[in-house]
């Protein structure tokens, strides 16, 4: 059995297709007959561009323009008279196609590499791309094709690369197994976003399989049998049916209300991340949007998103939503993120430093450009405006400042808004948790970003293996600081929310109902298995574990106490 | 032979999208289209030497038409840089 990262849910079980990266070496030679090379190499550039303007096209609909303009980039870099040019070149005289296609490309990349400005240096490694593709062409290499694979096929390989994952047809793999990537990877949010069951991170996996072995992946523990013994298989084979089982009672909780074993209602939203994402949360019965990310219009960009592509982006996620709550979290970026149009300086400590609400404050300019488009799409939808990072109550002031301001242009403006568009805290610090109170006289809700407020009041980086140990939103300091959080939203009669993946934990749903959270907001995928356990508790028996447990010491103790309680 | 000295606007300079449009702009004509810039000669109808030219905003150029349809490649080619180049 080999172990891995457990990183979307479900039992799968199928034939094994591996994706290898090809070995592309080749014999450099003289040719005399170079009418026919030159023909052979004109050939290998027309299927390079036709595929890749195809794939273009493709990833455009699918994932974004920009990342089609980086594709749009190497059809012209090939096509260019220094490259293709130079390359029939060297072929007249007598180089093998291989050799022209290498050499030429080797030289820009080098030049390339070498420049002062970082986003030309990037140039160096698309024309790798083009040299690597052409050169598969040229060999006769064909990648696999991915989207054609049979049903029940088990993909392995070091890496899902965005351009493989536009591929998968959901229907056809059973599973997915890769040596690199953990739970926030590409590959993880994809596989969960398609409901197939992946294990990443195991080590060496690529090689120790063959095509056509059959594997067992526990998507949910994170385990892989290849090859497994009828025993094992029987018992997975099972396992499956019952995750299936599970899967299709959830399903009975579609279309009804979040109500606890008391029948008091509470709310399961969902955290999207562009306005495609707010359809999926109403094909999942969320009954609202409590984390929509906003860098997507700034990541998958080339430019400053402009106010009316910001407002088209917000008004299509709040129509789609039909009048719920879509609550869009302002930019929450800083210097760990290398947007080449944005003047983020390198910092010693980004997570520390000049960013989320504290960059914007500074660019009231920009700020000004996605406020005035979010109150616009409030006139069509229950938009709300969420500050991250809050740290002083300054903040909050400043950003209702220039959201008044807004009120009053657009008003002057004649354009239409929501008058009563509220402003919340996102509570992710640990300065957050200890003025709370103070907050919440100025905040129209809380939402509790649990991943960060764990990072931040253990002072843990969760990408460093020797202290991840440390990251647990279990742990009594953060305990606390949610309790300490929701009670001052309770005290100043605001809604509070949680937008971190805490919500949607089996183990920490028990403890919010005692707390008194009002609004779980979780992936979509997650919104019926949040349902169904809230449904499953009462107020006195979610009373009675909260209690045990936040007079425990550690941790471990709580952990435990917590699997002990849980109800399937 | 004529030419022309422009001053680069676009924020981001020479990068792929406007030296892809420039270079397919100055292939359509039958002229051979230079821009001359820190002392070497840019072939334009080429992508890729425009964009190792490493021309930032701000850079000042020298854009040299020669052939047939000179005059024409000129103001035309320069009136889209000066806009710009769609950027």
């Amino acid at each position: 059995m080999y172990k891995g990262i457990a990183a979307s849910r479900g039992i799968g079980i199928g034939s094994i297709c591996r994706l290898v990266e090809h070995d592309l070496s080749f014999e450099a030679k003289m040719v005399s007959d170079t009418a026919a090379e030159k023909d052979r190499f004109r050939k290998a550039i027309d299927s390079f561009v036709e595929e890749t303007n195809a794939m273009a096209d493709e990833i455009r609909k699918n994932i974004g323009p920009k990342e089609a303009e980086i594709l749009l980039g190497h059809a012209v870099m090939i096509s260019d008279p220094a490259m293709s040019g130079e390359m029939f070149k060297m072929i007249e005289a007598g180089q093998c196609a291989e050799t022209a296609l290498t050499a030429v490309c080797d030289m820009f990349i080098g030049m390339f590499s070498q420049m002062e400005d970082e986003m030309m240096r990037q140039r160096a490694s698309d024309i790798s791309d083009v040299k690597v593709s052409v050169l598969k062409k040229l060999l006769g290499v064909e990648d696999i094709d991915i989207s054609k694979v049979a049903p029940g096929t088990v993909l392995v390989c070091k890496d899902l690369t965005p351009s493989m994952t536009s591929q998968i047809v959901k229907e056809n793999v059973a599973g997915i197994i890769t040596e690199v990537g953990g739970k926030t990877s590409h590959s993880a949010i994809l596989a969960r976003a398609l409901e197939i069951p992946a294990v990443l991170s195991v080590p060496g996996i690529v090689d120790a399989v063959k095509d056509k072995d059959t594997a067992i992946i526990d998507g949910t523990e994170g385990d892989v049998y290849i090859n497994p013994d009828g025993d094992i298989l029987s018992k997975y084979i099972i396992k499956r049916e019952e995750f299936i089982k599970k899967q299709a009672e959830l399903k009975t909780f579609f279309g009804k209300e979040t109500l606890t074993a008391d029948g008091d209602k509470l709310e399961i939203y969902c955290n999207i991340g562009t306005p495609k994402d707010a359809k999926k949360a109403m094909e999942c019965d969320g009954e609202g949007v409590g984390l929509f990310r906003s860098e997507f219009l700034f990541m998958d960009n080339t430019h400053l998103p402009t106010e009316d592509e910001q407002f088209e982006a917000y008004k299509e996620a709040v129509r789609t939503m039909e009048g719920k709550t879509v609550i869009i979290r302002t930019l929450d970026i800083g210097g760990d993120k290398d947007i080449p149009y944005m003047d983020f300086e390198k910092e010693e400590n980004p997570f520390l430093g000049f960013r989320a609400v504290r960059y914007c404050i500074a660019n009231p300019d920009m700020y000004k450009t996605q406020l005035r488009a979010i109150v616009r799409a409030s006139a069509f939808g229950g938009a709300k405006i969420m500050v991250p990072l809050v740290t002083t109550v300054d903040e909050v002031r400043t950003v209702k400042k220039l959201v008044s301001e807004i009120k009053e242009e657009l008003r002057a403006e004649g354009i239409a808004f929501d008058e009563g568009i509220e402003v919340g805290c996102m509570m992710e610090t640990a300065a957050s948790a200890a003025i709370a109170d103070l907050l919440a006289k100025e905040a129209d809700f809380f939402s509790i970003g649990t991943n960060d407020l764990t990072g931040y009041t253990m002072a843990v980086d969760r990408g460093n293996a020797k202290v991840a140990y440390l990251y647990s939103a279990f742990q009594p300091a953060v305990l606390r600081s949610i309790r300490q959080i929701i009670a001052a939203g309770k005290a100043a009669g605001i809604p509070v929310g949680m937008c971190g993946e805490a919500a949607a934990d089996p183990l920490m749903i028990p403890l919010l109902m005692s707390f008194g959270l009002d609004e779980y907001s979780v992936n979509p995928v997650l919104v019926l298995t949040a349902r169904c356990i809230i449904s499953k508790w009462s107020k006195a028996e979610a009373d009675a574990i909260a209690d045990k447990v936040m007079a425990m010491d550690t941790e471990a103790e709580i952990v435990a106490a917590l699997k002990a309680a849980a109800k399937e | 032979m004529v030419s022309k000295n422009i001053t680069i606007k676009n924020e981001q300079g020479m990068h792929m999208r406007p030296a892809s449009l420039l270079a397919q702009m100055a292939a359509s004509f039958e002229s051979s289209v230079k821009i001359m810039f820190n002392g070497n000669a840019y072939d334009c109808k080429s992508v890729m030497f425009l964009m190792t030219a490493c021309i930032k905003c701000g850079s000042e150029i020298e854009l040299v038409c020669d052939g047939p349809d000179e005059e024409k490649a000129l103001a035309e080619i320069s009136a889209f840089i000066e806009s710009g180049m769609g950027d």
